[in-house]
């Protein structure tokens, strides 16, 4: 392990063998040497290169398309329209079919640049690009809209007929008596935020290689996914095939953070040119491709009004949200719904009112991006909370204390927390932040962000009919473990994770264990890697299919060993033992073997899985904490420094820390970015940045230090008492960074991205403000 | 008209008539069929293709091959020895120094260029060093713990061979430069 | 205690505010339609519940619900 992070050890009530250790990623030794294949690196026999014609304007109507001299071109194999297509429409909210609005190619009307309305597959990549130019389309431009506040106009054009006002989706969310709250409240203010869109930046680009079988008719599909059952759902009905002729098969994957759940048009539209040639066709997106047709951060128009007692308790909260959706709904409408929730937490709120719109627009689609709806909404919430803080004379870590929720606190009808660390969490944080800094020089300061985000989602409206999560867990002749499941490792190390967890339950080691993950052909659904609920969701399905398993030789160890019934039997260091007397076991193996031999020759197995009742709204269980940056920031540039970074976080009990702590890192380094540069300018439509060029994210020398602190607590509803660990800490650190700022040197920010030139500006602002009157009611730009 | 390209591939000589546009990494990973040096750009910002060249850590992608003709790569393919991982390879699963491993070819690769030529770099001087490569996962720190963990346990092999470590020139300078702090 | 029935759908409520909340959660072209013949627009109300602060939407609806729905008996 290294110097600078602390190792962060779980395990609160009971001694684990695997659990809680530092566990290197099963994955490791095909990353480190280049054998893990991804979908870009995958070919197969007779394949061909298919690529996408994509529309130049932000909203038109196609008057006509051409092909015929690509057609013709040499080496060209297929060139197809939107007329060509099966026609199927799909959408992640197909519990709403008016919501299920993505098509593999524009047919009428294009509704973004970009959006594609021809593909063609060739012998080569080279000639596929060479036919796109000689495919002529006529277009008639249309009026765009790029604003969501222009774009809910009663006279704004509209991106799909039947929204007027582009109104794609709203959420309202109310508990207690708000306007009540308010006129309680010793103190009100209200603050508008502006909060732009973000790009998740995998290192692997969108691609996918389908291979039709046409003896068959199934459909086989590698991609880079999060999500095969999403994949296999979405094909299915685009294409109009039965789900169980759609095989969805995810290799390693090069980076995802919520920006491929979605099913796009590089995947249908490779199984499209599959079945019309009877051969593999490959599609893979080029960067520029990547940043201006692939999801993003959605992003929101915000407004708070906050009422605090002089004593700094909350007594009154409102939220109003208006969020840039984009051409599609994708998940972005559930970005919507949960923006309006994780804005309140880890807060005790009595009073509380958010509404939501999600507008439709003609850009590339905002949705799901790691941290879903936290990342924007904590920005608002927290610096408006240090501002209120500031005119109440309140220390800004004491007003989080104050606030913070309990065990047990329950959002009425929303959410509730079991396990809960955050008061401890905030303890912590109280004392280590006077040994960590306990001097701070000239225009340095320090900012704090609390924070609670959800172990995977309650709501259904993907509309599965599966569980949430299963697996199937066989053991063989010689005590060797299948474990199959179509959960997704993206690279947050779910992988090892499974692995630990049927290790642990069945008490053996992860050299037992083959992993078959991320295939639907194993038909054991999961819903994939997004919400960070693989941990949660699919370990608790591991956990019950190895359990099974573990009680099937229990039962046989009962019977050889003869021991008084009221004696307990353990699992562990393979062997199945009594617990209170460890000598008297038997070995794992040859259990094995007699329940295999007692089973007709079958090999043992068992089939878990999971999916959460009675939870509430949002989510069975929540990771949380709370995090302290220091900065310092030039007076004279406007640069700021984000020089330390301590955060202390309740993540239940930790599977595998040396995981949890690269995620934390991974999660602040995306946070930061969010806070200092990174951003998606746009010229009616048109990314201006779409290269790593221009696309700034920060490099190794921007990386401040992190400590992590742990404190562990024990989630019921979790695997080993375990929950999400990770995606919660992308979200407190711009607004951590921008409160240090605030503390430093005085200047309030309302919207992300700190660029040295708003810096200054904010500077200039605070001293001309200090000038003029010494205390203001907060107001927002 | 194609042209002939000679090179040293991991070891083994390679004959080819490419076209003279051939990027080195198109080599690597189309004729070759060495799919572990991945592309994440296409403005030569990310690194993620960087392979080694005579030595010197070089981005696979902003290179032509031909410009290669006659010298020696060695691409992630050709560091461990057999099934035995390089002291780099076993250092970047040991700090849990990748997630999804895309990046993580073209860490590997400047990191052992580096190594050879600074076998003892602060952290400073990695950072230096590595600033390059973008990676998403990681947020960069596990991955300089594990290069200065790598420094060490290459360190004690070669103690163990006897031989010195030895700032080169190049390093010397790079030191000089690293001290004047993190920037963009 | 009196109930109110949604004028589109089958839904009651105890308040004409939990009925004006509930109407405008649906996105139906029925519920739509039905309020442009009562003068309004699903797209308005909307805009007005989502861009000032209060249940400025919602208690327009309300208003207008207080007339229109229709008194279901409890029980």
């Amino acid at each position: 392990m290294g110097a600078d992070g602390e190792v962060r050890e779980g395990g609160i009530m009971t001694e684990y063998s695997i659990i809680g250790k530092p566990t290197p990623n099963v994955d490791g030794p095909a990353k480190v040497t280049g054998e893990a294949a991804y979908t870009i690196d995958m070919t197969l026999p007779n394949m061909l290169y298919g690529k996408l014609l994509r529309s130049p304007y932000p909203h038109a109507k196609i008057l006509s398309i051409d092909t015929s001299k690509a057609e013709e071109f040499p080496g060209v194999k297929i060139v197809i329209t939107g007329k060509d297509t099966p026609g199927g429409k799909w959408g992640l909210w197909r519990r709403f079919r008016e919501l299920a609005d993505q098509q593999a190619l524009a047919t009428d009307k294009v509704r973004f640049i970009g959006d594609p309305v021809a593909a063609v597959a060739a012998t080569t990549e080279e000639i596929a690009e060479k036919a796109l130019d000689l495919i002529e389309v006529e277009y008639e431009p249309l009026p765009g809209v790029f604003d969501p506040i222009e774009a809910i106009k009663d006279d704004a054009p509209m991106v799909h007929e039947d929204f007027p006002s582009n109104i794609n989706a709203t959420r309202h969310i109310e508990w207690g008596n708000v306007d009540e709250g308010f006129a309680q409240a010793d103190y009100v203010r209200e603050d508008r935020y502006v909060l732009e869109a973000a790009h998740p930046c995998a290192m692997e680009v969108h691609n996918t290689l389908a291979s039709y079988d046409k003896g068959t008719g199934r459909l086989t599909v590698w991609t880079s996914t999060g999500s095969p059952y999403f994949v296999q759902q979405n094909l299915a009905e685009a294409l109009k095939m039965r789900e169980g002729d759609v095989r969805v098969i995810k290799p390693h994957v090069g980076g995802h953070y919520g920006g491929k759940n979605s099913t796009m048009p590089d995947c249908v539209n490779a199984a499209i040119l599959s079945m019309k040639t009877g051969r593999p066709v490959k599609i893979v997106f080029n960067r520029d491709e990547e940043f201006t047709t692939t999801e993003h951060r959605t992003a929101q128009h915000i407004a708070l009004k906050l009422g605090l007692k002089k004593d700094g308790t909350i007594v009154a909260f409102e939220a109003k949200a208006i969020t840039n959706g984009g051409a599609f709904t994708g998940l972005g409408a559930t970005t919507l719904f949960l923006t309006g929730t994780f804005i309140t937490m880890p807060y005790r709120i009595p009073n509380y009112r958010y509404d939501g719109v999600r507008t439709y627009t003609n850009i590339v689609w905002g949705t799901s991006i790691r941290g879903f709806g936290a990342v924007p909404s904590k920005y608002c919430a927290e610096t408006q909370l240090d501002r209120a803080a500031k005119d109440l004379g309140i220390d800004p870590l004491e007003i989080r204390r104050i606030n913070a929720v309990a065990p047990g606190y329950e959002a009425p009808g929303q959410y509730k927390f079991e396990s809960c660390g955050i008061q401890p969490c905030i303890e912590k944080m109280a004392v280590r932040v006077k040994e960590k800094w306990p001097k701070l020089e000239k225009d340095e300061g320090i900012g704090y962000c609390g924070f609670a985000y959800m172990s995977g989602g309650i709501f259904n409206w993907i509309d599965t009919p599966y569980a949430y999560s299963s697996a199937h867990v066989k053991v063989n002749f010689d005590g060797t473990v299948d474990l199959y499941s179509q959960a997704a490792d993206v690279g947050q190390g779910h992988n090892t994770v499974a692995a630990m967890i049927c290790a642990e339950e069945l008490g053996i080691g992860i050299e037992d264990i083959r992993l078959h993950m991320g295939d639907t052909a194993h038909a054991y659904t999961d819903l994939g890697a997004w919400g960070s609920r693989e941990t949660l969701m699919n370990g608790n399905a591991i956990k019950d299919a190895a359990g099974q398993i573990k009680q099937k030789l229990i039962d046989i160890a009962r019977l050889k060993l003869g021991e008084n019934i009221a004696y307990d039997l353990v699992a562990k260091n393979k062997r199945v033992y009594l617990e209170l007397r460890p000598e008297r076991g038997l070995s794992y193996y040859d259990l094995v073997k007699d329940a295999i031999r007692a089973n007709d020759g079958v090999p043992l197995t068992g089939t878990g899985h999971y999916t959460p009742h009675n939870k509430g709204m949002i989510s069975p269980a929540y990771g949380m904490g709370i995090m302290a940056i220091k900065a310092k920031v030039d007076r004279e540039t406007g640069h700021v420094d984000a020089q330390d970074v301590l955060v202390v976080h309740d993540s239940g009990q930790i599977i595998n820390p040396l995981g949890a702590r690269g995620q934390v890192e991974g999660s602040i380094h995306m946070g930061l970015g969010y806070g200092l540069c990174e951003e998606m300018p746009m010229d009616q439509g048109m990314l201006l940045n779409p290269e790593f060029v221009d696309y700034k994210i920060l490099r190794t020398r921007d990386m401040p230090q992190i400590e992590i602190l742990d404190v562990p607590t024990y989630e019921p509803n979790g695997p080993f008492g375990a929950k999400e660990a990770a995606e919660a800490t992308i979200a407190p650190a711009a607004p951590a960074l921008a409160n240090a700022v605030y503390q430093a040197v005085g200047a309030e920010f309302f919207s992300n991205v700190l660029k040295p030139e708003k810096v200054l500006k904010a500077i200039k602002e605070k001293e001309q403000k200090d000038k003029a009157t010494p205390k203001a009611k907060g107001k927002g730009k | 008209m194609k042209r002939e390209l000679n090179i040293v591939v991991n070891g083994e000589s390679y004959n080819f008539f490419i076209e003279p546009k051939t990027l080195l990494v198109q080599v690597i990973r189309e004729m070759l069929g060495m799919k572990g040096t991945h592309q994440a750009c296409d403005s030569s910002s990310c690194a993620a293709c960087t392979v080694i060249v005579d030595g010197k850590a070089v981005k696979s992608c902003s290179i032509l091959a031909l410009q290669v003709n006659g010298k020696e790569v060695t691409t992630i393919e050709g560091l461990a020895d057999g099934t035995n991982l390089h002291p780099i390879q076993q250092a970047f699963i040991d700090n849990w120094a990748f997630q999804c491993g895309f990046c993580t070819s073209g860490q590997i690769m400047a990191a052992k260029a580096f190594l050879d030529e600074n076998p003892d770099p602060t952290r400073e001087e990695i950072q230096m060093q590595m600033d390059g490569h973008i990676c998403r996962c990681t947020g960069h720190n596990m991955i300089n713990e594990a290069i200065r963990d790598a420094a060490k346990r290459l360190q004690a092999r070669d103690a163990a061979k006897r031989l010195p470590a030895q700032k080169s020139l190049q390093s010397q300078k790079w030191a000089q430069t690293a001290k004047s702090g993190k920037g963009a | 205690m009196a109930n109110y029935r949604c004028p589109m759908c089958r839904k009651i409520c105890s308040a004409h505010l939990d009925l004006a909340r509930h109407y405008l959660g649906q996105t139906d072209k029925k519920h739509k339609e039905w309020l442009k013949t009562q003068g309004l627009s699903y797209a308005t109300l909307i805009k007005a519940q989502v861009t000032e602060f209060g249940n400025k939407g919602y208690q327009a609806l309300a208003d207008v619900l207080k007339k229109t729905a229709t008194e279901v008996e409890e029980g």
